[in-house]
């Protein structure tokens, strides 16, 4: 059963000056089981879309349901909550207990693990993260570094199993090897988990090499859903809402205003070459 | 011009204290537009603190403009040289409204009212917050945080411009202006810019490219030179620019001759005659 | 969303009294309650309201704002009124009935307390009401710099009261979204005893305070950074300066108190 968001609208303040509506009229479905990207700039609603998918703010008008579970019922919000989990992009948010193993167990106990099986839940999640838990369990959450701090994090999602996991800029403000840790751990909890992922991102560069499906967002409204080929082909358009647009992208766009005919599905290096490849041999 | 010479740094003492930077030398001059990279805990970020006395090096000197960074008499006017921009924008912002923000440092050195008036508004303007004088910081996006930071440091009118990976915690059109606005003051003020990041695609916009590992400089040069040696960047946990990776994997299958683009523009040029050649 | 949250209750304009130099307003603040203890007869007491619904109409702020600032005091005002009624027990009896005897003094004192506490209140509004906070702060560290001859530190209190006033903001959006985070593991901050809501919140305290901690870190790295020595020679980019209207203000204050003690001077008692 999918995420299925029908014409979500979402008003801050409604009725003072400040009013201001930071979602407006989206619909989309998140299906089982693939990787759902979101892009759009800082102010683009993607926040506040993302908080409803677990029910931690209420819409104004428009219905979120998870796997049939109405998230502005109270009650069934609940259960539709424990299949989402939400990683906010800083950790320091959620970190709180004295050491890493107790801070991860901290969700599965809420769902009512006993102490036991919360920390063995732990540490399973630990190691799915890249987390040693014999050499990270016992240490104070605060005396990690900024990349083991967000898989630590991370750890403290999985640990509940939720069905779907939903990734506020995993990889904002990490150095290189952070962000390639981020991106293994990611990819190997699709392939364990079975996870199904929304990522949600202002560098296409990250969504574009593993995204399934993309929506992007521009001032509260959904812009353009579709496959990365779909959502790509649009380069010109994306920068010119303030997007970054994928490195590879914007040189087949800078190519084709030289003249050149460059396919509308080269957005990444691995397509690039593989395509510049095939010319050769022609 | 800064001279940094044998520095040694660690921020715990005794045994088995891990060092951050173990032997540093490094000279930076004056109008240059420097980038420093390294991974987290490579020594970047203490380096950077260390041009204007926030950091003492345990041993080794740093002078600015012929200033010992020791001498404690020397700190003020050492500040009034170098001033750093940091990371985290919501925490280098002091008042409630954004131009007696920017008066903050002209106020601090005492500097007669009316010229701070006019710094703040020609810093202001400088960063193109001026539409934003009287607005409260805490509603400002953190892109326009920053810049207001970098105008705060400007009012000072500094001959070095230090940003600590003060793009870091920003979205893309954030860390463009924030890059926009280093290299005009570069370009324009001859402001000498020393820029520590983790990215790499902004490492190519400066002279020179400093490459940082384990707290000593692993590498330097310029951007062109620096990044024809991706395998021993990867080595130290670092990165290419995503240009450079692609230009490596042609060049790798001589797909394309052996170049030294870096960015987009230059990929193009490089390219396109080959695809029309086709 | 708390991004939008307004600190003090300072109401923008341009009347008269939000010109007034903060200095004046926060010593004309405590002439207004020296006068208001002044009145020592109910009828005098015109006077002083006379003068704060003129005030308020010069200051242009909507009267609803002083009834706001009143509403705290909606249980202690009639308690007060009724605690006098009934408890003084001196001059003529007025009325009885079954326990209740109310007399002459309890009624005035009724009155009295209650007028006293309501124009105080609202005349102190005034002030934060048509006053920013940071103005304040400036004109608080200008009086009180005198006393740094006494070693007070007025500068430091000042700065204090800044950077308070610049992160409260800062730190309500991020106790939001520490209580969202915490949320989505399903933290529950609304069930239980009292002791085990309060122990639901040291998730919420602790990030908050691993975070505060480090902030104040970095700020004072980047205020020194920017040449921040203390008080000492500093200079400011705003200039508090008395005007023709600072001047009038005061001459007004001092008419007042001169009117209350000439007239219970020379106007005989009526009740």
């Amino acid at each position: 059963m999918p995420i299925i968001v029908e014409k979500l609208t979402h008003t801050y303040m409604p009725g003072t000056e400040n009013e201001h509506v930071a979602v407006d009229n989206v619909s989309l479905t998140i299906n089982e089981g693939e990787f759902f990207g979101i892009i759009g700039h800082t102010g683009s609603g993607k926040s506040t879309f993302i908080q409803h998918l677990n029910g931690l703010v209420q819409p104004t008008s428009g219905k979120v349901t998870v796997d049939g579970f109405d998230m502005s019922d109270k009650k069934q919000r609940q259960k539709g909550r424990a299949l989402v989990g939400m990683v906010f992009q800083y950790p320091d948010y959620q970190l709180f207990d004295s050491t890493v193993l107790d801070d991860v167990a901290f969700g599965p106990k809420n769902l009512g693990q006993s102490e036991e099986e919360a920390k063995k839940s732990a540490a399973e999640a630990m190691k799915t993260v890249g987390l040693d838990p014999e050499l990270f369990g016992e240490k104070s959450p605060f005396e990690l570094s900024g990349g083991e701090k967000r898989r630590a994090a991370l750890a403290g999602i999985i640990a509940m199993k939720p069905k779907y996991l939903v990734l506020d800029e995993p990889m904002a403000g990490l150095d290189p090897s952070g962000r390639r840790d981020v991106v293994a751990t990611i990819d190997a909890l699709r392939r364990e988990l079975g996870c199904t992922v929304i990522m949600v991102s202002h560098s296409m560069e990250d969504v574009a090499r593993s995204a399934e499906r993309i929506a992007v967002l521009n001032e509260g409204k959904l812009y353009a859903l579709g496959t990365p080929d779909e959502i790509f082909s649009k380069t010109q358009e994306l920068i010119d809402m303030g997007l970054d647009a994928p490195q590879t992208a914007r040189l087949a766009e800078a190519l084709r205003q030289k003249g050149c005919d460059v396919p509308e599905s080269i957005y990444t290096n691995e397509r690039f070459i593989e395509w510049f490849r095939g010319l050769k041999h022609v | 011009m800064i001279s940094i010479s044998e520095v040694e740094y660690s921020y715990e003492d005794g045994e088995d204290a891990k060092k951050a930077l173990s032997g540093v030398s490094l000279e930076i001059r004056d109008g240059e537009f420097v980038a420093i990279v390294g991974h987290n805990g490579s020594g970047k970020s203490t380096l950077a603190k260390m041009l204007n006395a926030l950091i003492l090096p345990d041993s080794g000197t740093v002078t600015v403009f012929g200033m010992d960074t020791a001498d404690e008499k020397l700190t003020l006017d050492i500040r009034k040289k170098v001033g750093i921009v940091f990371q985290n924008p919501d925490n280098q912002i002091v008042t409630t409204v954004v131009e007696e923000d920017v008066g903050f440092g002209p106020e601090n050195l005492g500097v007669p009212t009316q010229e701070i008036r006019k710094r703040v508004d020609r810093a202001l303007e400088a960063v193109g917050m001026t539409d934003y004088a009287r607005s409260a910081p805490h509603m400002l996006s953190g892109g326009q945080k920053q810049r207001i930071a970098i105008a705060g440091v400007l009012a000072i009118r500094p001959d070095v411009l230090v940003l600590d990976e003060a793009t870091a915690m920003l979205d893309p059109i954030g860390r463009k202006a924030v890059l926009d606005i280093a290299k005009r003051m570069n370009k324009e003020l001859g402001i000498t810019v020393v820029m520590i990041t983790q990215y790499m695609e902004e490492a190519v916009i400066a002279d020179r490219v400093v490459v940082m590992n384990e707290g000593k400089v692993a590498m330097q040069g310029t951007p062109r030179e620096i990044f024809r040696r991706g395998d021993e960047l990867r080595k130290i946990r670092l990165d290419v620019p995503v240009m450079v990776e692609l230009r490596e994997k042609l060049a790798a299958e001589s797909l394309i001759p052996d170049t030294d683009a870096l960015t987009v523009e230059e990929m193009a040029e490089e390219i396109c005659p080959l695809l029309l050649k086709n | 969303m708390f991004k939008d949250i307004t600190l003090g209750q300072y109401v923008p304009g341009d009347s008269f009294l939000h010109k007034l130099d903060p200095r004046t307003k926060i010593m004309l603040m405590i002439a207004y309650i020296v006068a208001v203890f002044l009145v020592q007869r109910i009828e005098i007491f015109a006077l002083v309201i006379i003068f704060t619904v003129a005030v308020t109409l010069l200051s242009k702020v909507s009267i609803t704002y002083l009834f706001k600032a009143l509403k705290p005091m909606k249980f202690l005002l009639p308690l007060m009124f009724l605690m006098n009624l009934f408890l003084i027990k001196t001059g003529d009896l007025l009325v009885e009935w079954w326990i209740f005897k109310i007399y002459s003094d309890g009624l005035k004192n009724a009155f009295f307390i209650v007028l006293r506490l309501a124009t105080l209140v609202a005349g102190t509004s005034l002030l934060t009401l048509t006053t920013t906070p940071i103005a304040l702060t400036d004109g608080l560290e200008k009086l009180l710099s005198p006393l740094k001859v006494i070693k007070f530190p007025a500068h430091e209190l000042a700065m204090m009261m800044t950077i308070a006033l610049r992160f409260i903001p800062t730190l309500i959006e991020e106790a939001d979204k520490i209580m969202k985070a915490q949320l989505a593991r399903g933290a529950d901050f609304e069930s239980g005893n009292v002791f085990k809501r309060a122990k639901a919140m040291l998730p919420i305290l602790i990030p908050l305070f691993v975070n505060s901690f480090r902030r104040a870190d970095e700020l004072a790295m980047a205020m020194e950074s920017r040449c921040y020595h203390g008080g000492n020679g500093r200079t400011r980019m705003r200039v508090l300066c008395f005007t023709w209207r600072d001047l009038v203000a005061v001459l007004v204050m001092a008419a007042l108190i001169a009117a209350i003690v000439i007239s219970q001077k020379l106007i005989p008692a009526v009740f």
